[in-house]
C-alpha cells in the first residue's frame, strides 16, 4: 500500500569500532510525514547524514521513487531536492541572517550579482512565518540558540525540496513556536513534500508525523502507523525492554514522588532584585531556595537565556542586585560567578558546553578538577570519576578518550549536563539541561538534580519543555517578553496555565516583578 | 544603522588621515618647501606602497577564508626574476614578459591550494613551504646576478597616455575596486566570507569549499606576481632576493585594514588602506632627526596600537 517514496535498502556505516548502522533498511511513502526515532546514538543523525551527501555509507543503497538515488557531496543532495536541517545547527556567525539563510544559494541577477532586495523580502517573509523575533540584517553572532534553530529551519524552507529532513528541529523551541512550525510543514505537506522528522519529544512526532520508525542499535526495528500505536509501544521499541518504571504516558517525562514542600531557610541562596539587561529583560526579581528546583518557562525572545547568562557573568546587567546565600555579589566575569557558587549548564552544547579537543574523560572531569583546585592531576581518580559519570548517564561511547565530536548529539549534551552536576555549587543554573536527550537519559538527568537538591543545592532551571518543568519544578517562574510575568506553584501548575501566562497579556498571578 | 566610522574602511581611512596629518604638522619646515606634504613625496609613496597594497588584496582574501599565505614575498621577488629574465635575457616585450611573471604567482597559487585542499595541510606549513620554494628558484635561475630592467626600459614612457608613475597607484586602486565589488557583491566573495566564518557549515550548505579556496590562493598568487612585476618596474630590477620578508607587512598591512587572523571577516579596500598607513610611516620616519634606530620599533608599535584600538571600536559597534 506504500507508494515508493524514499526507501533505504540495507544502509550500514561504521565510524572505526563503532557500528553505528547496521544494515537499515525501510521504506518512506511520496509525500508522507514519517518520523524516525530511537535512543541516543541509535544511528538517526547519521542515516540522515547518509541522505544528505555528507556521509558515505560502507554499504547499502538509496531509491527515490524505484530510482537509485547517490550523492556524494551535499551540494548534489540539495540540487535533487533534499532540504536539510542538522541537528548541530551550523551557522555563519559573521553573517547576516538573511547571508546565513541563502549561504550557498544566493539569489543573482543576470550578471551575477547578488539580489540583496530578494534575499532580504524573502527572508523576512520566511521569518515571519516562523514568527522568528529577528531582523534579516541582525548578525548570525547576536541571534540566541533557539532563535538560530529557528533560522536553521528557514534555510530549509527557503528554497523548494522534494523531501524536507529535519534532525531534532524543535529543541530549544515550546510548544507555541513549534505550532509556527508545524504550520509551516502541513502546508509544504499538501504541497507534496515528502517530510522524514527526529525527535525525542513523542508528542510532537504523534502530531506531525503518519508513520514511525523505530531505530535501535543501528539497526531497524519497526515502522508503525501512528493511528494504531500506542507510544507505549514506540518507548518500548526504542529501548528493547519494558520501559523504565516511571517513564509515563504520552508526555514522555518521568514524574517523581511528590518531593516534600522544601522549607524556606531565612536566606535564599539565591536573590535577585530589580535585574536588567535591556533590551533583553528589565526589573526581575526572584529568589530560590536552597534544595529549590526553581522552572523558568517563557517563550523564544522572552529573556530566559540572557537572565542565567547575566547571572553568570557572562554579560553585564545594567541595573539589580544579585545575593547568594545573603550576601550580595558583583559578577563582572564567569571566575567571580563561579568564586560566589554558581554554575551554569550552558544551551549551546556545540559553542560553550563542549571541548571538541579534549577526551570524553576530560571533558566530564574538568569542571570538578577545576573546582577542587589540584594542580596535579591524578589519573586513576579521574578514570573512576569518569567511568561512573559514564555509567550514570548512560553515555554511549566506545572508550573514555574518544572526543565528542564523534559523539552522538544526545550523549554530547549527557556530557554538558552531567559534569556540572557532579560538581556541588551552591547554585546551579541550568539552561535546556535535557536538549535532544532520548526518555531514559532524561529520566537520569532529573533524578540527578532532584538528588542535588535534597542535598541542598538551588538550582534555577530554564526548558522549553514544558512537561519537564512541569514535573521538575518546585515553583515556576513565567517569563514574557522580558518581564516576569507571574509565580506558579509547581505543584498545581498546568500546561495550560503556564501557557497562559507566557503568551497572553494577562497577569493571573500578581506579577513578581516588583513594579507594581 | 551603523555609525559611519563603525564602518570599517572609513575608520581606517581617519587614521590614515589623522597619520598624514600628523606628520604635516611635525615635518613642518621653518623654511622652504614641505619635506613631507608635496607632489613628488606623495607619487613616491603611492608607488612603493602599491606594491604591497596590491599583493595585501590578496592576503585578505586568503585570510578571510580562514588561511594565510606566507608565500607572497617570495612571488614578488621571483616574479621579478622571471619578468627579468624574459625582458632582458630573452628579449622579449615587457608585456609578454610580464605575463610569464605571472604564472609565477598562478604556479604557486595552484600549489599551495593543492597542498590546503588536496593534501590537507595546514595553510601556514603548506605557504611556508612554497615560500622556501619559490624563494629558493630565484636565486637558482639568476645564480646572485641580476637582471637589469632599467637599461632596455623606455625613459619617461607612458601607458596609455599616463605617465609610468602614475600607472602603480591607479593599478592597485583599480584592482581594490574590483575586488571590494566582487567580495560584497558577488557569489564568490559570499563564499570566500562563508568558508571563513563556519567551514563544515559551508560544506554542509552544499560549498564547495575546496574550489572556494582554491580560488582564494591562486587568486592571492596573482595578485603577489602583479605586485612582483611593479616591483621589477618601479625598481628596474630582477633580482632573487627583492621583497624578502615582504610577506609580514603585507599579512599587517592587510590586519591593519580590519581583517581578522581567525578569518570570516575584513576587507580588501581596508587592507589597501593599511599598505597607505604603512608607506607612510616607512616613508616619513627617515625624516624624522633621530628616529633611524626607532623606526621598526614605532611600526611594531602601530600595528599593535591600531588593531586594539579597532577592537574597541568593533565591541563599542555591538554594545
Ligand atoms: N564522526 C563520528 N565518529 C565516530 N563515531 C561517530 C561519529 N558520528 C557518530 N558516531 C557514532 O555513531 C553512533 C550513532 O550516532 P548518531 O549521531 O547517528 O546517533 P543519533 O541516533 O542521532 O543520536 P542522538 O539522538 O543523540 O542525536 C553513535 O554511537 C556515535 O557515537
Ligand atoms: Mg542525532
Amino acid at each position: 500500500m506504500i507508494t515508493a517514496g524514499l526507501e533505504f535498502c540495507d544502509v550500514a556505516k561504521a565510524f572505526g569500532a563503532v557500528q553505528a548502522l547496521r544494515g537499515v533498511s525501510f521504506t518512506i511513502a511520496a509525500g508522507d510525514a514519517h518520523a524516525c526515532v530511537g535512543e541516543n546514538g541509535a544511528g538517526k543523525s547519521t542515516l540522515l547524514k547518509i541522505l544528505a551527501g555528507i556521509i558515505r555509507p560502507d554499504r547499502g543503497a538509496l531509491s527515490w521513487a524505484g530510482e537509485r538515488i547517490h550523492f556524494s557531496t551535499p551540494r548534489e543532495a540539495l540540487e535533487h531536492g533534499i532540504g536539510m536541517v542538522y541537528q548541530e545547527m551550523l551557522a555563519f556567525p559573521n553573517l547576516s541572517v538573511t547571508a546565513n539563510i541563502f549561504a550557498g544559494r544566493e539569489i543573482t541577477n543576470r550578471w551575477g550579482v547578488l539580489d540583496e532586495r530578494a534575499m532580504r523580502a524573502r527572508t523576512q517573509e520566511l521569518l515571519m512565518q516562523l514568527h522568528v523575533p529577528v531582523t534579516p540584517d541582525t548578525s548570525m553572532q547576536h541571534v540566541s540558540t533557539a532563535c538560530a534553530q529557528l533560522v536553521q529551519v528557514a534555510r530549509a524552507l527557503a528554497f523548494d525540496c522534494r523531501v524536507l529532513v529535519l534532525d531534532e528541529p524543535t529543541t530549544s523551541l515550546t510548544d507555541a513556536e513549534v505550532d509556527h512550525l508545524f504550520g509551516v510543514v502541513t502546508r509544504l505537506r499538501q504541497q507534496g513534500v515528502t517530510v522524514l522528522f527526529v525527535s525525542h519529544r513523542l508528542p510532537e512526532v504523534y502530531r506531525l508525523c503518519d508513520r514511525i520508525t523505530v531505530l535501535r542499535d543501528g539497526q531497524f526495528v519497526d515502522t508503525f502507523e501512528r493511528a494504531t500505536t500506542p507510544s507505549d509501544d514506540i518507548v518500548r521499541a526504542m529501548v528493547g525492554r519494558e520501559p523504565p518504571r516511571r517513564v509515563p504516558h504520552s508526555s514522555s517525562v518521568p514524574q517523581f514522588p511528590s518531593s516534600p514542600v522544601p522549607q524556606f531557610p531565612s536566606s535564599p541562596a539565591l536573590q535577585v532584585r530589580g535585574l536588567s539587561r535591556r533590551p533583553a529583560f528589565e526589573d526581575v526579581s526572584f529568589q530560590v531556595a536552597p534544595g529549590e528546583i526553581v522552572g523558568m518557562f517563557g517563550l523564544v525572545g522572552s529573556g530566559r537565556t540572557e537572565i542565567l547568562e547575566t547571572l553568570f557573568g557572562l554579560a553585564t546587567p545594567d541595573a539589580g542586585q544579585v545575593a547568594v546565600d545573603g550576601q550580595a555579589i558583583y559578577v563582572r566575569s564567569t571566575r567571580d560567578a563561579a568564586r560566589a557558587g554558581l554554575a551554569l549548564v550552558p544551551e549551546n552544547r556545540q559553542r560553550q558546553g563542549l571541548f571538541f579537543n579534549l577526551s570524553l574523560r576530560h571533558n566530564l572531569v574538568l569542571p570538578l578538577a577545576a573546582k577542587q583546585g589540584v594542580g596535579l592531576i591524578r589519573d586513576a581518580g579521574e578514570e573512576t570519576a569518569a567511568r561512573a559519570q559514564v555509567e550514570a548517564l548512560t553515555i554511549k561511547a566506545p572508550h573514555l578518550k574518544v572526543t565528542p565530536d564523534a559523539l552522538s548529539g544526545g550523549n554530547q549534551q549527557k556530557i554538558v549536563a552531567g559534569k556540572w552536576l557532579a560538581t556541588t555549587p551552591k547554585v546551579l543554573l541550568l539552561d535546556e539541561p535535557t536538549k535532544g536527550v532520548d526518555v531514559g537519559a532524561k529520566f537520569e538527568i532529573h533524578n540527578l538534580i532532584r538528588h542535588q537538591a535534597d542535598a541542598g543545592m538551588a538550582c534555577l532551571m530554564v526548558s522549553s519543555d514544558l512537561p519537564e518543568v512541569l514535573a521538575l519544578a518546585d515553583r515556576i517562574l513565567v517569563m514574557r517578553e522580558g518581564h516576569l510575568r507571574g509565580e506558579l506553584p509547581g505543584a498545581g501548575a498546568t500546561e495550560e496555565t503556564v501557557m497562559r501566562l507566557a503568551t497572553h497579556d494577562v497577569d493571573l498571578d500578581r506579577p513578581a516583578g516588583g513594579n507594581a | 544603522m551603523k555609525q559611519l566610522w563603525q564602518v570599517r574602511e572609513v575608520s581606517t581611512l581617519m587614521i590614515l588621515v589623522l597619520e598624514v596629518a600628523f606628520f604635516t604638522w611635525y615635518l613642518w619646515p621653518s623654511d622652504g618647501g614641505h619635506p613631507f606634504l608635496n607632489v613628488g613625496n606623495a607619487l613616491l609613496i603611492l608607488k612603493y606602497s602599491s606594491i604591497y597594497g596590491i599583493a595585501a588584496i590578496g592576503a585578505a582574501i586568503v585570510i578571510i577564508t580562514g588561511g594565510i599565505d606566507l608565500s607572497s614575498g617570495a612571488v614578488i621577488g621571483l616574479t621579478s626574476v622571471v619578468t627579468g629574465y624574459f625582458f632582458v635575457q630573452a628579449d622579449w616585450s615587457l608585456t609578454a614578459s610580464a605575463l610569464m611573471g605571472l604564472m609565477v604567482g598562478l604556479s604557486a597559487g595552484l600549489a599551495s591550494s593543492w597542498l590546503i585542499v588536496g593534501m590537507r595541510l595546514p595553510p601556514f606549513i603548506a605557504t611556508l613551504g612554497v615560500m622556501g620554494i619559490w624563494r629558493g628558484a630565484g636565486y637558482i635561475i639568476t645564480e646572485a646576478r641580476f637582471y637589469d630592467l632599467s637599461a632596455k626600459l623606455p625613459r619617461n614612457w607612458t601607458v596609455v597616455g599616463v605617465s609610468i608613475d602614475w600607472v602603480p597607484p591607479l593599478v592597485m586602486v583599480a584592482l581594490a575596486g574590483t575586488f571590494q565589488v566582487l567580495m560584497k557583491r558577488f557569489q564568490w566573495g559570499r563564499a570566500i566570507f562563508a568558508v571563513g566564518g563556519n567551514e563544515t557549515a559551508a560544506l554542509f550548505s552544499g560549498l564547495r569549499v575546496g574550489l572556494v579556496k582554491t580560488t582564494a590562493y591562486v587568486t592571492a598568487g596573482l595578485l603577489a606576481a602583479i605586485s612582483g612585476v611593479v616591483l621589477a618596474v618601479v625598481q628596474g630590477q630582477g633580482k632573487a632576493d627583492l621583497a624578502n620578508g615582504y610577506e609580514l607587512d603585507i599579512i599587517a598591512s592587510a590586519v591593519v585594514g580590519g581583517t581578522s587572523l581567525t578569518g570570516g571577516r575584513g576587507s580588501v579596500a581596508g587592507a589597501v588602506l593599511g599598505a597607505l598607513i604603512f608607506g607612510v610611516l616607512r616613508n616619513a620616519l627617515p625624516q624624522i632627526p633621530g628616529a633611524t634606530f626607532y623606526d621598526r620599533v614605532i611600526v611594531g608599535l602601530a600595528v599593535i596600537v591600531i588593531v586594539v584600538m579597532d577592537q574597541i571600536m568593533v565591541r563599542r559597534g555591538e554594545a
